[in-house]
């Protein structure tokens, strides 16, 4: 009895295996939903700008059947291998995905470290406060700079207005860049204080400049740039996930390049 | 039966009642106007109003911050731009995140969804991340098959454009295809009647929960990402950012386009955008930004790409198609006080066709609706700003109040982060479609690529995609009528958002095409007594009369004197001449009329009296090679300027129209470097230029509505 059952058991499972095996027909069953239906109608209405005839609906539907077809055989003959475009795709969707999933907690040492190595990017630069003279180069502009130099007292070369002023208050080699032309700044290394130093040519004409005063930058501490770091460190980590996760699974791979190789 | 379960019978009996009971409530609110029934709508509350902080906790070092300057800095940026947050920017193949938007303006560069790099010549000062509010975070969902919403039917196109690929031009037509069907067909299906989220959505006046494709979670994390982007990049002194998001709507019948930026003032918002699902009347947009002043938070609506509007965008009655009445004028004015005159699609100063006595009026002209299948011309009245004066003049002069007392900005557009403002270095706008120069129509289309476009451009309801010109067939798809514009400039006392917000809602601001000019613009009655050579000539204006934005009140009979000085771009061409374009109606007949002066001249040359206009000053372009003529041109202009024709008692508005010399164009750019000619159909060359926010002049002073700001904002610095 016991037995009988046993062999019963058996031979039910072998028809079972074989009914799978016969039967993957399963597999070549398309399901199209009638949302997706009503869908691609939609779609073709608000382009077309009417109803589709009965005709135009089945040739929609044949189309999405054909398509699915043709999907399902490429996948079968595997010609989703070493395709760039979906390989890139792919590649995204993970990349994707590991963005989303990183930690918003940092240990005291990672914002440590992680302000020591970008110490420099914090770095608060220096001011300048300066007064100058320009002279607009629609004229004999550095000849003009010059002879105001050259007098002592700087008083008696008429000068010209400059479009955004002539004082100059506590802005930082960038804005001296941005409202003078690139390169500009560089004239202010190192400077004399209270001396009319010149001509210095800009996108405009020819400047004096007397520099009354320069605070020096600094290096902000820890304590005063934390949050900030905070903010920036999160975005790194968002930025370096991928990369993270390559130097995670990286080793595991070997990579193979003939070394014969011409280019 | 015990007490118990007599109670619990009796609850399963009300539910079902109560349930039916806000069904019927809904029904009679939204089919049947029954007036006493009004009294449920108490029940509603409205959740566009609920306001959230999304501040970051980051506190800056500002102790070595520059001094804000009373007479005011010009301060460059755009204020719009799309990432990958906008439901068309995901289908261009964009992914460039809020962050990575405003990296790129202050100066690091990031990838082109083609693999190149852009990057600025120099950093802006202000960018604002304006997505589309309309499904804002949505496709993004659709597309990452990990989350709930991408499983459902109408989800589908947008795996199979991911799983195809996403960073090709050969998916063009299938992108071009989904942005076009989008609005109509995945999304527009409700849930049932019965369903839940039906009776949500009416208690919340939040019209976009009842639909099946959207996700309000989905939808907040968005929003509430890019607003903490805004504030994390924000950087008082250095660099400023805005919250911000595009009010996508249009006109039901023609798809005009009334496309409006939101720009808010505080690192507090709403909750979630106000969209056109809400409602695609843009009054009901200013109903809840009055709505959001009274609560203490401001924000500014700017209006963009008039051009492509049909001539909706400036119309002479309301968008229910009501006369316009000084209610109606008020509240526009008090909720959009900019308007965004030039972007990537087209410049809306004038048109030839509105101005055919002004030579420099055919300038990047776009003569097609926005986004419109097939292309469809937009008819030019109605769209452009300067008619949109006169016609406010119009209005004023019938008693209706003046709609169209707006200030000028220009910004980018983008759906890339990055706006494109050098035409040696060029773009466009979305992605895949337009990133390279044969898809933009500057240079001859390969064979198998014109086969390409002309198949997906068909299929895509544009028979004509390609035109035949002397070097070969060009991809002709709208494109080549774009180009990299704009810029938004502020004159603000710092770069801050507070500071920079105000200016918007003074006006003082100008539009560039992308140049870095820079112009200030003063009118008054004895600006003629301060010496132009002065040091203290901008102080003195101000003191003395009035900056561009604001009304100058008449002084008996004296005729008004104006002031404008303009610096080149440092890095540009020079300038050729500075121009004020005058608008004034006659009292008499209430006829409107226009004029352009040139008022100052480079080189030393000076205005001809008769005609109103400068010498040529012989600056030219080599086309072979872009090279311009050396030594032309002047660094700066400055003049005082008398109107000659002025007559006190016509009520007058007046702008200034920098103009620099011809450069190449991009499309030129384009084909010279890739080794052809510039195509014959297209103009070579363009005249970078900028455009200042006008002075309005009033006759007499009672006749000036003055339009209440509203709400509990506080509009000057108090220090």
């Amino acid at each position: 009895m016991r037995n009988k059952l046993f062999i019963f058991f058996i031979i039910g499972i072998l028809l079972y295996l074989i009914d799978i095996g016969l039967n993957s027909d399963e597999d070549k069953n398309i399901y199209i939903s009638d949302q997706e239906v009503i869908s691609l109608i939609n779609a073709w209405k608000s382009q077309v700008g009417r109803e589709p005839t009965d005709d135009e609906i089945s040739r929609i539907i044949n189309n999405l059947v054909q398509e699915e077809i043709l999907y399902r055989e490429a996948l079968n003959l595997g010609l989703e291998r070493e395709d760039k475009i979906i390989k890139r795709r792919l590649a995204q969707k993970i990349s994707f995905l590991k963005q989303e999933s990183i930690l918003k907690d940092f240990s005291q040492k990672e914002i440590i470290d992680f302000y020591k190595a970008n110490r420099d990017k914090y770095y608060v630069p220096g001011l300048y406060t300066f007064t100058h003279k320009f002279f607009s180069s629609s004229s004999n502009s550095k000849e003009r700079a010059q002879n105001h130099l050259n007098n002592s007292n700087g008083l008696y070369e008429n000068s010209d207005p400059f479009f955004l002023g002539k004082n100059f208050a506590d802005v930082s080699s960038v804005e001296i860049n941005s409202n003078f032309g690139s390169n500009f700044s560089s004239y202010f290394k190192n400077p004399p204080i209270n001396q009319w130093i010149g001509p210095y040519k800009s996108s405009f004409g020819y400047h004096n400049l007397y520099i009354t005063n320069y605070t020096p930058g600094f290096h902000p501490t820890l304590e005063e740039i934390y949050n900030q770091l905070l903010v920036d460190l999160n975005q790194l980590k968002r930025d370096s996930a991928i990369s993270d996760f390559i130097k995670e699974v990286g080793p595991e791979y070997s990579v193979v390049i003939n070394p014969d190789l011409k280019i | 039966m015990n007490f118990k379960s007599k109670k619990l019978l009796y609850l399963l009996f009300l539910l079902p009642v109560l349930y039916v009971a806000q069904l019927l409530i809904i029904d009679i609110d939204v089919n049947k106007k029954r007036p006493i029934l009004n009294i449920f709508k108490l029940m509603q509350d409205d959740s566009a109003l609920e306001i959230v902080d999304f501040s970051v906790d980051k506190k800056t070092t500002n102790s070595n911050l520059p001094k804000p300057n009373k007479d005011r800095n010009p301060y460059y940026g755009d204020l719009h731009v799309h990432t990958k947050y906008s439901f068309d920017a995901y289908v261009f193949g964009i992914t460039a995140s809020p962050d990575d938007a405003y990296r790129y303006a202050k100066g690091d560069g990031i990838l082109h969804p083609l693999g190149y790099e852009m990057k600025l010549r120099e950093p802006l000062d202000f960018y604002s991340v304006t997505d589309h509010g309309f499904y804002m975070g949505m496709i993004q969902a659709f597309a990452d098959t990990s989350t709930e919403i991408s499983k459902k039917d109408f989800a589908k196109a947008f795996h199979d454009l991911n799983r195809k690929d996403n960073l090709t031009v050969e998916s063009a037509g299938e992108r071009s295809d989904l942005f076009s069907s989008i609005i109509g067909a995945v999304i527009a299906e409700p849930h049932p009647n019965w369903h839940p989220n039906m009776i949500k959505a009416w208690l919340t006046k939040n019209t976009q929960r009842a639909l099946k494709s959207f996700d309000y979670d989905i939808h907040k994390s968005a929003w509430a990402d890019i607003a903490r982007s805004a504030n994390e990049h924000n950087d008082p002194g250095k660099f400023t950012t805005f919250i911000g998001y595009e009010f996508t709507t249009s006109t039901d019948i023609e798809g005009g386009n009334l496309h409006r930026n939101v720009i808010f003032n505080s690192s507090e918002a709403s909750i979630r955008p106000w969209t056109r699902i809400d409602s695609l009347n843009p009054e009901d947009l200013w109903t809840w930004q009055d709505g959001l002043r009274e609560k203490g938070i401001d924000t500014v609506s700017i209006p963009h790409n008039s051009n492509g509007s049909n001539g909706q965008m400036f119309e002479m009655e309301s968008f229910l198609g009501r006369a316009i009445d000084q209610g109606y004028s008020d509240k526009r004015m008090r909720n959009e006080p900019l308007v965004e005159v030039t972007q990537v699609k087209g410049t809306s100063e004038t048109h030839p066709l509105l101005s055919p006595d002004d030579d420099w009026a055919d300038f990047e002209i776009m003569d097609i609706r926005v986004g419109s299948r097939p292309p469809t011309y937009s008819r030019p009245s109605g769209g452009y700003v300067r008619e949109a004066y006169l016609n406010g003049l119009t209005l004023e002069f019938t008693q209706q109040g003046n709609p169209y007392k707006f200030g000028l900005i220009g910004s980018s557009d983008t759906h890339t982060g990055a706006g494109a403002f050098d035409e040696s270095n060029y773009w466009s706008k979305v992605g895949l479609l337009d990133g390279d120069a044969e898809n933009r129509g500057s240079v001859p289309l390969a064979p198998e690529n014109r086969e390409r476009l002309e198949e997906y451009m068909a299929a895509f309801n544009q028979p004509q995609s390609t035109i035949a010109l002397e070097q070969g067939d060009y991809a002709n798809t709208g494109f080549t009528q774009w180009g990299a514009s704009g810029l938004a400039v502020a004159w603000a006392e710092e770069n801050t958002r507070d500071s920079i917000f105000k200016a918007f809602k003074r006006k003082e601001t100008f539009a560039t095409t992308g140049s870095r000019i820079a112009v200030r613009f003063f009118g008054g009655f004895d600006l003629s007594s301060i010496d132009l050579n002065s040091d203290n000539l901008v102080s003195d204006s101000y003191k003395k009369g009035v900056t561009m934005g604001a009304d100058l009140m008449s002084d008996g009979d004296k005729t008004p004197e104006f002031i404008v000085w303009a610096q080149k771009d440092k890095n540009g061409a020079s300038l050729q001449r500075v121009q004020i374009i005058k608008g004034w109606m006659d009292t008499t007949s209430g006829r409107p009329s226009e004029k352009v002066y040139d008022i100052a001249c480079s080189d030393g040359l000076d205005v001809d009296p008769v005609t109103h206009r400068c010498p040529d000053n012989g600056a030219r372009v080599n086309i072979a090679d872009c090279s311009i003529s050396k030594n032309v041109g002047s660094s700066e202009l400055k003049t005082l300027w008398r109107d000659p024709e002025f007559k006190s008692s016509d009520k007058s508005f007046y702008y200034v129209r920098v103009l620099e010399n011809p450069t190449c164009r991009w499309s030129t750019w384009d084909a010279i470097k890739r080794g052809f000619k510039p195509r014959e159909d297209l103009h070579d060359t363009i005249q970078e230029r900028a455009w200042s926010s006008p002075i309005w002049f009033i006759p007499d002073p009672s006749d000036v509505v003055v339009v209440p700001l509203g709400g509990t904002v506080p509009i000057r610095n108090t220090n």
